[in-house]
């Protein structure tokens, strides 16, 4: 597939996530290939406010939020994809709304502790499908280090499932 | 076919069961011997009770291990071992 020539800003990607603070965790996407993948970037700043607990005398951003930075990744694959295609069939509709859930996490290792100045490049891969469930692998670096390898399983919403719900 | 390599055939096959019961057990982090699944026993439900989110990982390792692809049209490759390596032998010979 033919690459976009655009990056996303901020706003944009807001756009394709229906996330929203304090949970829209991406600041910019570098580069996308619609279904295949995806290059975003956040910045970790000390004045995030999950330091304030995580923890009080000690920052370091959960490992979670890490894996959840690879979810919104490639929720941006799949809705810039559903965007695509959309178009070609004459519609518009809403990317957002095609974001589904996160299914299932496997071998998540994080490789070393991500702290405030960190810039994290998260780079998110779509594998295999299988109805409505699609296989990811994710990387993030901090510089020349990786600092999280992770597998996830994802599904995407359907035109047809809104009609249902 | 003579008998030989009937024989030959049967081995391959007995094989391939094997080698997918492995390799179920090692994905799926399940815990049961991979010689206590039997070859038609249901993967789903009662049997080994999988659920519908392991089917994407037994597509992930099919297709790493044989190069077979599981698609939409193949769920029902995933009701047993001996359904599973059927779809994988016809896939394999397909290609040769």
């Amino acid at each position: 597939m033919s690459r976009l020539s655009v990056a996303f800003e901020a706003d944009e990607i807001a756009r394709y996530l229906p996330h929203r603070y304090p949970f829209l965790l991406l600041d910019r996407v570098v580069d996308v290939e619609p279904g295949e993948r995806a290059v975003a970037i956040k910045n970790i700043s000390g004045s995030d406010p999950v330091f304030a607990g995580h923890f009080p005398d000690r920052k370091i951003y959960p490992g979670v939020l890490l894996v959840e930075c690879v979810a919104q990744a490639a929720a941006i694959v799949y809705g810039t994809e559903a965007e695509r295609q959309a178009t070609s069939n004459g519609g518009s509709g809403d990317p957002a709304t095609r974001v589904g859930y996160l299914a299932e996490i496997r071998q998540a290792k994080f490789l070393r502790p991500v702290t405030p100045g960190d810039q994290l490049v998260i780079e998110v891969l779509s594998g295999q499908r299988l109805g409505p469930m699609i296989s990811v692998t994710g990387s993030i670096t901090v510089g020349a280090e990786r600092v999280l390898t992770v597998r996830l399983a994802v599904t995407t919403r359907t035109p047809e499932q809104d009609v249902k719900e | 076919m003579d008998v030989t390599e009937t024989r030959a055939r049967v081995e391959r096959r007995q094989s391939l069961n094997r080698q997918v019961k492995e390799l179920l057990v090692d994905r799926l982090d399940l815990a049961v011997d991979p010689k206590f699944i039997s070859d038609d026993q249901p993967m789903f439900g009662r049997g080994l009770e999988l659920d519908s989110i392991d089917t994407l990982e037994i597509a992930v390792a099919v297709q790493e291990e044989f190069d077979v692809m599981l698609t939409d049209d193949d769920t029902e490759s995933l009701l047993s071992v001996n359904r599973l390596c059927d779809h994988v032998e016809a896939q394999v010979e397909a290609d040769e």
